[in-house]
């Protein structure tokens, strides 16, 4: 028998785990946008739309603090952040697109460098996915091998039912746990028929060969073409639940201040400028072919997955009207 | 040079005029192609997804055919002849698109010395209104669909084009959205309008859109991009949002066009026209001037008069 969770003991669950003092993230409406925001009770939980923002934030956050100094005495004190005060975490209300994310950006943080700061807040989470009934024109993760009902990356998995409850799946050993700690919000039951999820208009890509064509291409006229109007912002990059690149700045003054780490984008001009002047991406035609390179090419070739969710959130943010899934038909129809 | 045409008030504008307006655009722009006036003309193409649209670099004839003007033409294209982003210009004269929203960045960037008229060969749309965002992007433009800033066009007739295309449509008796807005926050006691822009700059993220799609922010070295030293803070923070963002109000006081761009393209809905709306309002009262009507020599606060007001130096 499948488990079967209303909507008001989901709503329920949110409030015990506050109680219980945990950090729990959800759609939550801010102003005139809905972004992933700490819940501070059931009732703040937002179903009906995808947040503007990706919840990649919970993990890398789009600032933080990683050491400050002082000095004191004429010697500087270098003090690093505490870790361990990151707190117990749960995700709710994710769609595949953004669940899906940390599952993908786990290879290239724990790399080479393993970064603290992510892998610890990763450890201390929970996500609870949902499937996604509410697509636009701009959605296509069916064709990077998600789906409006894939489980990758939750813990435990919602799929919203006709009648208005949630049939559970829980996926890992945390899901299990977080429906054994409140097994009273979780009936058995045969639930009723699931929401029917929305079509989307690009529903195949053929990944292997978008990522040979990308192999043969690195000069191409098709870069010159969208680069051609690309304004070079960091929009599509800072939306993207994929995106994971990131700048350290030393804030303050010489006396007193912060190291942060905070969100970059490979589409900014500066993002490979060197100390010496030199910027080996200096015209926005490289810096595009970046990102669908980094994308559909060198992440998979490091790690055997591509980074993109399909979610649309570029497509729908970009201030030009850049499409990458439009790019991607026509590397494919090539 | 204007459209010449008869005024009239409408409840809604069908997808006809911009149809008309389309032609004229593409007689145009194979016109000037063919005939070798310019090297390119900058215009728009639909996008693959309904009701939008992108801007477009056209070089051929073939390419011309395709130009379209819908609603969803929301982009001010005389960004892409700054220096900043493109120079299409130094292959030769260009033409460009331009609604009578965008002519006033154009005005402006001649101000600035940054185009010159000569180079140009201006398209002017006759234009009834585009699409706000976060709408229904159906065919039919109304009062329900319309971007704010064209509730309250004072400049549907292009100015100094060289063509004008379309006849005159203007939906009739809108509710002047950003007018009420701005004296609404006009009218609030100064902590509670702090309170309002501090809400709405936490949310932020420092992605830059607004700056790299503004005609008049063609720096080459941004100030707030320096980090040594570092003149604004650049992480995404209360303190640097707020910083960056009176910057970018002081650097555009007096040269902003009001094409609404940055508010537009903001992915965190912050209203930063607004701002640009408060500080013309300031240049108005001050300077009896009005940024991008007409190209002038100098805007007023980069010249100096001797009988300029100094009694603020202490
Ligand atoms: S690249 Fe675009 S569609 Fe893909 S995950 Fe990032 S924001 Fe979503
Ligand atoms: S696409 Fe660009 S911004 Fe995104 S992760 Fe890759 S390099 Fe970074
Ligand atoms: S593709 Fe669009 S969102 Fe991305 S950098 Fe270029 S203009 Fe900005
Ligand atoms: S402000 Fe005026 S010119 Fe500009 S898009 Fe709106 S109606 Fe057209
Ligand atoms: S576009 Fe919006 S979020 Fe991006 S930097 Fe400008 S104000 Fe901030
Ligand atoms: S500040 Fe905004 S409204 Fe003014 S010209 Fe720049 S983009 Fe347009």
């Amino acid at each position: 028998m499948p488990q079967i969770i209303t909507e008001q003991n989901l709503r329920n669950l949110i409030d015990l785990l506050v109680k219980e003092a945990k950090l729990v993230v959800g759609p939550k409406l801010s102003g005139s946008v809905v972004l992933y925001e700490p819940l501070t009770a059931g009732s703040d939980l937002t179903l009906d739309a995808l947040p503007r923002r990706s919840s990649k934030e919970l993990f890398f956050p789009i600032c933080e603090d990683i050491l400050s100094y002082k000095r004191e005495n004429g010697a500087m004190k270098v003090s690093d952040m505490d870790r361990s005060k990151f707190p117990e975490a749960v995700l709710i209300g994710a769609p595949p697109c953004d669940a899906g994310s940390p599952a993908i950006l786990d290879a290239v943080m724990s790399w080479d460098y393993k970064d603290e700061f992510y892998l610890e807040r990763r450890r201390k989470s929970t996500i609870v996915g949902i499937a996604c009934t509410k697509g636009d024109d701009a959605c296509f993760c069916r064709a990077v091998g998600l789906a409006p009902d894939a489980e990758a990356g939750s813990d435990l998995f919602l799929t919203p039912l006709k009648d208005g409850s949630y049939a559970c799946k829980a996926v890992t050993e945390k899901g299990q746990a977080l429906v054994a700690a409140h097994q009273n919000l979780f009936a058995e039951g045969a639930g009723a028929e699931p929401k029917p999820f929305v079509d989307q208009a690009v529903e195949k890509l053929d990944l292997v060969k978008i990522k040979k064509w990308l192999e043969e291409h690195f000069e191409d006229p098709l870069w010159e073409k969208i680069a051609d109007i690309c304004v070079g912002c960091g929009a599509c990059a800072f939306i993207c639940p994929a995106c994971h690149c990131f700048d350290i700045n030393d804030e303050g003054s010489t006396d007193d201040g912060v190291r942060r780490k905070h969100w970059d984008a490979c589409g900014f001009a500066k993002f490979t400028n060197h100390a010496s002047g030199h910027n080996p991406r200096d015209v926005q035609n490289k810096r595009y072919r970046n990102r669908i390179m980094h994308k559909f090419k060198y992440y998979d070739d490091k790690f055997g997955k591509t980074l993109c969710t399909g979610c649309g959130r570029c497509i729908r943010a970009c201030p030009v009207g850049i499409d990458i899934a439009e790019i991607l038909e026509q590397i494919n129809s090539k | 040079m204007n459209a010449k045409a008869n005024k009239n008030h409408v409840t809604s504008i069908e997808p006809a005029y911009y149809e008309a307006i389309t032609e004229a655009i593409r007689k145009e722009a194979v016109k000037i192609l063919k005939n070798e006036t310019v090297v390119g003309v900058v215009g728009y193409l639909p996008g693959r997804r309904k009701g939008t649209a992108s801007p477009a670099l056209v070089t051929t004839v073939e390419e011309a055919e395709k130009l379209i003007f819908s609603p969803a033409c929301v982009n001010n294209l005389s960004v892409y002849l700054t220096k900043a982003k493109k120079g299409v210009l130094k292959q030769g004269k260009v033409g460009i698109v331009a609604k009578g929203c965008d002519m006033r960045a154009l005005a402006g960037l001649m101000t600035e010395s940054q185009l010159q008229r000569e180079d140009l060969f201006i398209i002017g749309v006759v234009c009834p209104g585009v699409y706000g965002f976060g709408v229904q992007r159906t065919g039919t433009l109304t009062e329900e669909n319309i971007a704010r800033k064209c509730r309250e066009c004072t400049v549907h007739m292009p100015e100094g084009a060289d063509v004008a295309a379309g006849t005159h449509a203007e939906l009739a008796d809108l509710t002047p959205e950003e007018a009420e807005e701005m004296a609404r926050i006009e009218a609030m006691p100064q902590t509670e309008r702090w309170a309002f822009w501090k809400e709405h700059f936490s949310r932020c993220i420092r992605c830059m859109a607004c700056r790299q799609v503004c005609p008049f922010c063609y720096c080459e070295q941004c100030l707030c991009d320096k980090n040594r030293p570092q003149a604004v803070e650049s992480s995404p923070r209360p303190a640097g949002n707020m910083a960056w963002h009176l910057v970018r109000a002081m650097h555009l006081a007096g040269r902003c066009g009001g094409c609404a761009e940055c508010e537009r393209v903001c992915p965190m809905d912050i209203p930063l026209n607004l701002l640009n709306r408060r500080m013309a309002q300031e240049l108005k009262e001050l300077y009896d001037f009005e940024a991008g009507l007409t190209p002038v020599e100098k805007g007023p606060l980069n010249e100096y008069k001797e009988n300029d007001d100094q009694s603020f130096i202490k």
